[in-house]
C-alpha cells in the first residue's frame, strides 16, 4: 500500500514568517496539533503544539516571534508513492512522530504514527476474530471420515 | 484536487459528533489550480494555508454538495 493511501486528513501550512500566535490559532481553526513550515510547495519544518509550549511559551517568546524560530528542522519526508512500509522504517530510525509526505519537491500531507496505529488496530482486530470464536465459543471439530 | 477561488471547501468531520467544515479558497498557490490553497474558514474567518486530503472536497462555485 502507498504511503499517500494511509493519509486520514489534510495538511495544514504555515509559513515562516507567521507569528507563533498565528500558529496557535491555525491550529485551533483548524484542529490538528501540526502544521508544516513550507516555502511555496516545499515544507522546510514542523511545528507542533508542544514546540509552541516549550520553545515559545516557556522560554518567554513574543507573541510575534516567527514561527520559525520554534520549528523543528530538518524534516524527515517519504515519498507519497513509497510502500508504507518504508514509513514503519523512518519512524524507526528517527524516533518521530510525523512524517512529511512529499511528492518530489511538493509537500502533500503529514503521516502521523495515530494514523498508522489506527489502520494497524483495525488490521488486528480483523486478525483476532477468528481466535477470539475459539477462545468464547463451544469449538466442536468436525467428524473424521471413519467416524461418519 | 484541481480549485479556482471562489470554490468552496468541504472537510468532513474526523470524529464521532464532529461536524463537516467549510471553507473558501481565497488564493490558489500551485499552478493550474493546484494545491495549496490559501482559505478562509467559513466558521472561524479564520486563514489558512492548506493542502487537501482525503477529507476535502472542491465545489465550484454555486455548485451544491452531493
Amino acid at each position: 500500500m502507498r504511503t499517500i493511501d494511509n493519509l486520514r486528513r489534510s495538511g495544514i501550512g504555515i509559513e515562516p514568517h507567521q507569528g507563533i500566535v498565528d500558529a496557535a490559532r491555525s491550529m485551533e481553526h483548524a484542529g490538528v496539533g501540526c502544521l508544516a513550515v513550507v516555502e511555496g510547495e516545499h515544507v522546510i519544518g514542523m511545528v507542533t503544539d508542544r514546540d509552541l509550549v516549550r520553545r515559545g511559551l516557556a522560554r518567554g517568546l513574543p507573541p510575534d516571534a516567527r514561527v520559525d524560530s520554534v520549528m523543528s528542522t530538518p524534516v524527515v519526508t517519504i515519498d507519497a508513492d513509497a510502500d508504507v512500509h518504508s514509513a514503519y522504517a523512518l519512524f524507526r530510525s528517527h524516533a518521530v512522530r510525523r512524517l512529511a509526505v512529499v511528492r518530489g519537491d511538493r509537500f502533500v500531507g503529514i503521516l502521523s504514527v495515530d494514523d498508522l496505529l489506527v489502520d494497524l488496530t483495525a488490521d488486528l482486530a480483523d486478525l483476532t476474530r477468528p481466535v477470539e470464536g475459539e477462545v468464547f465459543f463451544a469449538h466442536h471439530d468436525a467428524a473424521v471420515p471413519a467416524e461418519r | 484536487m484541481h480549485a479556482n477561488v471562489g470554490d468552496r471547501i468541504i472537510v468532513k468531520g474526523h470524529h464521532i459528533g464532529q461536524i463537516e467544515r467549510e471553507c473558501l479558497v481565497v488564493e490558489v498557490h500551485g499552478a493550474d489550480g493546484a494545491p495549496p490553497y490559501l482559505v478562509r474558514w467559513k466558521d472561524s474567518d479564520h486563514e489558512t494555508l492548506f493542502f487537501p486530503g482525503p477529507d476535502a472536497e472542491a465545489l465550484s462555485a454555486g455548485q451544491s454538495m452531493r
